[in-house]
């Protein structure tokens, strides 16, 4: 094969671009801006909810209720908060940096966010499990002991079921940073 | 900050370009290659007020367009046929050229991202600056590299290896 035939051969894909092409980006990036107003909102009041239940209600009667709600709201929030600003890093890296710093970026972000996954995210797990038995007494007293039953159960599931995506995503970002790692 | 007017003009100047340039890193794989391509010009007209005019705008797009087809890892290992959607433009030969196809998807896959990057954007005509200025080499070293890939990808397709 001759050098000059390399472009020819490659262009010869004849691709038909979706005549519908624009308005599907128009409506795409539409949607993933107002998704992320709306998290934005979101994560906003939930925040100031929990500053002020902590600042006005909490802090006249601060109990083992309060702490376990506020320990558990607050570490979920920080892990969520934590996970939208290294993707939100990411996004901004991505359309600055040249591809090969961007690669090497690729590399930091796997190595930060397998920290995270070791560190941070097993801490906010456990202050999270901390913060859920400090309630179990005060679920006792109040509710019928098959809904208490149930409010046990359902949260050692779910307890289970955020380990096990925990897991699969330390597992998926490994394989990440190994597979940037290896070429 | 670039105009809806703009944006269609570029948009119908580089999709093609854009797609086919995912195509090589999804391994012929057009339905990955097409949410790459969608994915990129959705970033560019979101980041539209980001673009600053220190590189041209084809520069920052086929940067963003790279960058999208580098990240999407998760993604990366869903390839499947690499001839199944093509259609050569001439009637002649069609089997042959398709397989040749396949071959030089083949032959690309074996490189590096790095050095995939550089021949994807060479087998698109983009001029060599535009190519040392969207990785960020020097256009000396892209010159350079361009020519070792080429000849190795030459003896590829006529060697197998």
């Amino acid at each position: 094969m001759e050098n000059d035939q390399l472009e020819k051969l490659w262009q010869s894909q004849n691709l038909e671009v979706a005549p519908d092409g624009l308005n599907a980006i128009f409506s795409k990036a539409k949607k993933q801006r107002n998704g992320q107003y709306i998290a934005i909102a979101v994560l906003g009041v939930t925040v100031l909810i929990l500053i002020v239940f902590t600042l006005f209600f909490a802090m006249d009667q601060w109990n083992d209720f309060s702490l376990g709600l506020v320990l558990m709201i607050g570490s979920l929030l920080f892990r969520i908060m934590l996970e939208f600003f290294t993707l939100y890093r990411k996004k901004e890296q991505l359309i600055a940096l040249s591809s090969k710093d961007f690669e090497f970026y690729l590399q930091k972000h796997y190595r930060r966010r397998l920290m995270i996954n070791y560190v941070i995210t097993p801490l906010c797990f456990g202050i999270y499990i901390y913060g859920f038995l400090k309630l179990l007494p005060y679920f006792k007293a109040e509710f019928s002991s098959s809904f208490y039953n149930y409010i046990l159960i359902s949260g050692v599931v779910s307890l289970v079921l955020i380990a096990g995506l925990v897991l699969r995503s330390v597992l998926q970002e490994r394989r990440f940073l190994n597979e940037l790692r290896g070429n | 900050m670039i105009s809806e007017e703009e944006f269609t003009k570029i948009y119908n100047q580089l999709a093609e370009k854009v797609l086919r340039l995912c195509l090589g890193y999804a391994s012929g794989n057009i339905d990955l290659a097409k949410d790459w391509q969608q994915e990129t010009f959705v970033k560019v007209w979101n980041n539209r007020k980001s673009f600053k005019a220190d590189s041209s705008v084809n520069t920052w797009i086929y940067r963003i367009a790279v960058n999208v087809c580098l990240s999407d890892l998760r993604k990366a290992s869903r390839k499947k046929s690499l001839v199944d959607n093509f259609q050569p433009e001439s009637e002649e030969a069609p089997s042959d050229t398709a397989d040749q196809i396949k071959q030089l998807y083949g032959c690309i896959d074996k490189l590096n991202r790095q050095n995939k990057t550089l021949i994807l954007m060479e087998l698109e005509e983009i001029p060599q600056a535009t190519i040392a200025e969207t990785v960020g080499l020097k256009h000396g070293t892209v010159r350079t590299r361009l020519n070792r890939i080429r000849a190795s990808l030459l003896k590829c397709m006529t060697h197998g290896k």
